[in-house]
């Protein structure tokens, strides 16, 4: 026993002293520093929970803020995609042009592309000064039809248009501006943190000071906010430290370890977060309800979280050298497309996620269960939440075992099936027990903490997955196409927005709009959330089919990484033969 | 199958899938095909590479108008919606053009526009068919309209739903036409006929108030005089009226109202949060108290002295029996509850938050006061948290019940 504590003993000192030693300069064969380590974990911290805290604040209809403050009509948010998938097209087609012009364009490309940007600004801008709908024939189908839209006139709908060209050509100007001023000096992830951070805190600020919420008219609120949440959404403040980690050290087994253990570490800060605001919201006067939490609680606890990413960004470094985004080489626009295309599992996967748009729209039931039937704020929220999400963690551990014993296709039809039967007897339960809310409440806790636990090793699956769908384009097009995935969204894109409407159509019936006070009304309740559970129930059901046409399995990866292993042995080969460098390939 | 067998085939299972090895030969390396997947397409033009092009551009413009098209249609709403019944028409569904403040529920209605008129507040009328009567009005027919400030309810409608106007901002009066044999109002609140149920008090109906006793604009919290506070923000319910509706006051500017003794039912949501202006962007909750007075002869909803109310006293009244869910909700400023011995079932959250704590005290009601014992309360039906609760350390507590309580002096 006492040698077993002594060997114990033994390897807490040596720890101690191997992190004293290389505090400041690294172990040889390694290349991070202990005091990096702690870097990480404070500043990666910082910037997770930053992004978390920003997850209050969001122009979307499940965001308290906007449902309870704004009273924005649920439909609204329907005809404002609508608006702009259009622009959508064109603006990725502009983003597609910038990256084949490989990002750092020619003087002259350069130009036109800067011109086009100020255009779509200058009508951006100009349509939010002008009323373009005043050009238009007021009797005329065209503007009658727009005046039809829920929450929406003509007025408002041309600025709205008008908004997303001026986000759109915003967004793209300062992507190239600052990506060329910033990326060589702080790396691919962390520049946008140096040109964004200060006026999102300055938006984050805005958005619980300035009153656009009191606007009586609500065609005008609409626009305005819509205005106020693109100005907002301009500048980022993603979990891009977290990124770095990925690119901390060119020393596989170093990298690891870091992400094992300080990145993970590092989020406890927002698990302890995650569970004091919950408790300050309880000791507002009107609760969830209360403006302070907008005006002060979010903007000065992400303001503290900004602060401390800044500080602590410059010191968590990238390691590999790897050229920019940009400098990748790129793949012809239709070669990239043709080639996506003929990735069945990717096809799979889209329709998947076709079925699954059945869903969208569908109010978020967990925040009705805490809020509208539960009454929940303070502390016991906080508790709830966390024990729900607590629920995937012992899971978590048990991934790589899951993942060996079960193949892919069996992990996603059962994750699909127990979320059928999760969200069927949910529906049963608020149907039939609507009133007796605890017992109903307590059923519908229980299956979410259910439906949680088995919801991360398919997840996990779904990542794994992911990478080796990668390598399987790798085979089939000698390039990964990560990129050209985007093109899936171009066709499902238009199918989902009017799947997206069968919910809120069905909502609006229910008497939902922008009041969702109605859901204190338990009749109302019952409809709005039930019937949403059921059509997402049967999406779900119907995703578990394209699973059984899954037939990706271990050996056919292997099969794939032998192909590619030996594709790269042969171009080495060659290439050191013509005396060309072959640095930073992989022979597997 | 042994354990050790087992064993034996999953360790022979890996060293057959490390082993895989595939000597593929160097001219090969780009077509090989994995057996079961699809053969690669590396380096090599594709057959019919400009057909493809067209169809891939074709399918998604396709595919985007379809879309634009059948979403516009889904999102399109008609300025009236009606269903044809037996009888007449269902009101179903009003969407405002954006410049209608007056409404007409009395025959199917469609706006007409007036071509050559650019502005977009006069450049329609609405057009109706007198051979189309429309007899009902469903639920949330009007669901947040921030618009129509007046309602005129024909005589040929049979049935308006509680809920037919839910959360309609600017609505300041309803009117009914004096034929109409099933509804009434009285200065433009709705009841129905025979003035035994209060259906909708329209939520701005404080400023058909304010213009009608010569207040220019509405005054906020610290402002209000007691004058402002008697014309504009206390309602006397008539003295004929047993039921206050569904949702019939909720949101309304009220900081005082008289009960009729005859009241039995008070239903969902009918007192719900009512509020008024604290400054230019803020409201604050406006009841302060519920009284209940004796006299049965009370047709004037506009308070004007307690003598002609007759006994008045505080809180509920003797003789109510239902007290529905969330009808004393979010009613902070409320400061004195009674449950009368009569009261039969009472709704969940029916008082939820008419309490909150500051400075240490519990403020709005800190006590819940019942005229019973606490055997014979248990014996009512009580739905979950019909009592308020008030912040107690991080987690919330009841406030206590006083039971046997006597009514408190006026």
């Amino acid at each position: 026993m006492s040698e077993k504590f002594d060997k114990a003993v033994t390897t807490v000192k040596n720890f101690a002293t191997e992190v004293k030693t290389h505090w400041n300069t690294p172990a040889e064969g390694k290349y991070v520093p202990y005091k990096e380590y702690k870097d990480v974990v404070i500043g990666v911290g910082a910037n997770y929970t930053g992004s978390k805290i920003l997850e209050y604040i969001g122009f979307w209809s499940s965001c308290f803020l906007i449902m309870y403050h704004y009273k924005l009509p649920y439909l609204t948010f329907s005809v404002i995609g609508l608006l702009n998938m259009p622009l959508g097209y064109v603006t990725a087609l502009i983003w597609w042009y910038v990256c084949d012009n490989l990002g750092f364009l020619p003087k002259k490309k350069e130009r036109l592309i800067y011109l086009l940007y100020g255009l779509m600004m200058f009508f951006g801008i100009s349509s939010l000064i002008f009323d373009y709908s005043r050009l238009f024939d007021q009797s005329g189908s065209f503007i009658t039809m727009l005046n039809s839209f829920e929450g929406m006139n003509a007025t408002a709908c041309f600025k709205t248009f008008g908004t997303h060209f001026l986000y759109s050509g915003w967004v793209g100007a300062r992507n190239i501006f600052w990506r060329k001023k910033l990326l060589p000096k702080y790396g691919r992830y962390k520049y946008s943190l140096y040109c964004d951070v200060i006026p999102k805190c300055v938006m984050v600020f805005l958005i619980g000071w300035l009153p656009v919420y009191n606007i009586p008219d609500v065609a005008t609120r609409v626009w305005v906010a819509n205005l106020l949440f693109a100005t907002y959404n301009v500048f980022g403040f993603g979990n891009v430290l977290e990124e770095c980690t990925k690119r901390i050290s060119p020393n596989l087994q170093e990298r690891i370890l870091i992400r094992s253990y300080p990145v993970k570490i590092s989020h406890i800060f927002n698990s302890i977060l995650a569970i004091i605001l919950p408790a300050i919201v309880g000791m507002l006067r009107h609760k969830w309800a209360d403006i302070n939490f907008y005006r002060f609680v979010i903007p000065i606890t992400f303001t503290i979280s900004a602060a401390f990413t800044m500080y602590l960004a410059g010191r968590i470094k990238e390691r590999i050298p790897q050229p920019p985004i940009e400098k990748k080489v790129q793949i012809k626009f239709w070669d990239g497309m043709l080639g996506v295309l003929k990735n069945k599992y990717l096809l799979i996967n889209t329709i998947v996620g076709l079925i699954d748009a059945l869903g969208n729209g569908m109010l978020p039931f967990a925040t009705i269960l805490y809020f509208y039937t539960f009454r929940l704020s303070g502390l016991p929220y906080s508790l709830i939440v966390a024990l729900i999400s607590f629920a995937g963690t012992p899971p978590d551990l048990l991934s790589p075992y899951f993942l060996k014993r079960f193949s892919y296709k069996q992990i996603m039809i059962f994750y699909q099936l127990s979320r059928a039967i999760g969200n069927a007897i949910i529906a049963v339960a608020m149907w039939t027990l609507g009133d007796n809310l605890a017992l109903c409440g307590t059923i519908c806790i229980v299956v979410l903490f259910f439906m949680e636990m088995t919801k991360t090793v398919p997840t996990t699956a779904g990542h794994d997955m992911g990478v080796r769908i990668n390598d399987y384009q790798m085979y089939l097009s000698g390039e990964r196409l990560e990129s050209f995935g985007g093109i899936f969204g171009w066709f499902t894109g238009p199918i989902t927005t009017f799947i997206g409407l069968i919910i809120p159509i069905f909502l609006l019936k229910y008497g939902f709009n922008s009041n969702w006070e109605i859901l204190f009304f338990d009749g109302s309740r019952r409809n709005i959330v039930v019937i949403p559970i059921i059509v997402d129930t049967i999406g779900f059901f119907l995703m578990s089919i394209p699973y059984f046409f899954w037939d990706y399995d271990n050996k056919k990866q292997n099969l794939v990484m032998e192909v590619l292993k030996r594709r790269a042995e042969v171009t080495e080969k060659k290439a050191a033969e013509e005396g060309k460098s072959t640095a930073g390939s992989y022979k597997g | 199958m042994s354990k050790k067998e087992k064993k034996e085939k999953k360790v022979k299972g890996e060293v057959l899938q490390e082993d895989i090895h595939l000597d593929i030969p160097e001219d090969e390396i780009w077509t090989y095909q994995v057996p079961g997947l699809a053969a690669p397409h590396i380096n090599k033009p594709y057959k019919y590479y400009n057909l493809k092009k067209a169809i891939f551009v074709i399918v998604i413009l396709v595919a985007v108008s379809l879309s634009i098209y059948f979403s516009v249609m889904a999102l399109q709403n008609e300025t009236f919606e009606y269903t044809q019944l037996e009888n007449g028409y269902e009101f179903t569904n009003f969407s405002n053009t954006g410049y209608l403040t007056e409404l007409e529920i009395d025959y199917v209605a469609e706006i007409e526009y007036i071509p050559g008129n650019n502005d977009p507040a006069t450049n329609f009328s609405v057009a109706k068919d007198e051979n189309k009567p429309v007899t009902a009005v469903r639920e949330f027919a009007l669901n947040c309209d921030d618009k129509i400030k007046t309602i005129y309810i024909g005589a040929n409608v049979e049935s308006v739903d509680e809920k037919a106007f839910y959360s309609c901002w600017s609505l300041q009066n309803i009117e009914v036409d004096e034929n109409n044999p099933n509804y009434c109002d009285i200065d433009g609140v709705l009841y129905n006929k025979d003035k035994t149920e209060i259906l909708c008090y329209p939520c701005d109906h404080d400023e058909y108030l304010r213009q009608k006793y010569g207040y220019e604009t509405e005054l906020f919290t610290d402002d209000i005089t007691p004058e402002y506070e008697r014309d504009v923000q206390t309602y006397v319910v008539p003295s004929t009226v047993t039921r206050l509706g569904v949702m019939c006051m909720n949101y309304a500017n009220l900081r005082k109202i008289y009960l009729p003794e005859g009241l039995k039912t008070i239903e969902t949501l009918a007192v719900f949060k009512l509020h008024e202006r604290k400054n230019e962007w803020e409201t604050t909750p406006s009841l302060s108290n519920v009284y209940t007075y004796k006299n049965n002869n009370v047709t004037d909803t506009h308070f004007t002295s307690e003598e002609v109310l007759g006994e008045i006293y505080l809180s509920l009244p003797e003789g109510l029996e239902f007290i529905g869910s969330d009808s004393f909700s979010y009613n902070q400023n409320l400061q004195y509850v009674y449950i009368p011995a009569s009261v039969k079932e009472i709704g969940h959250h029916a008082f939820w938050d008419t309490c909150y704590k500051e400075d240490g005290e519990i403020k709005g009601v800190a006590v819940m006061n019942v005229a019973v014992n606490e055997e014979e309360f248990a014996a009512k039906i009580v739905g979950d948290n019909w009592i308020p609760q008030y912040d107690y350390l991080l987690f919330k507590k009841n406030i206590d019940i006083n039971y046997s309580a006597e009514r408190a002096e006026k």
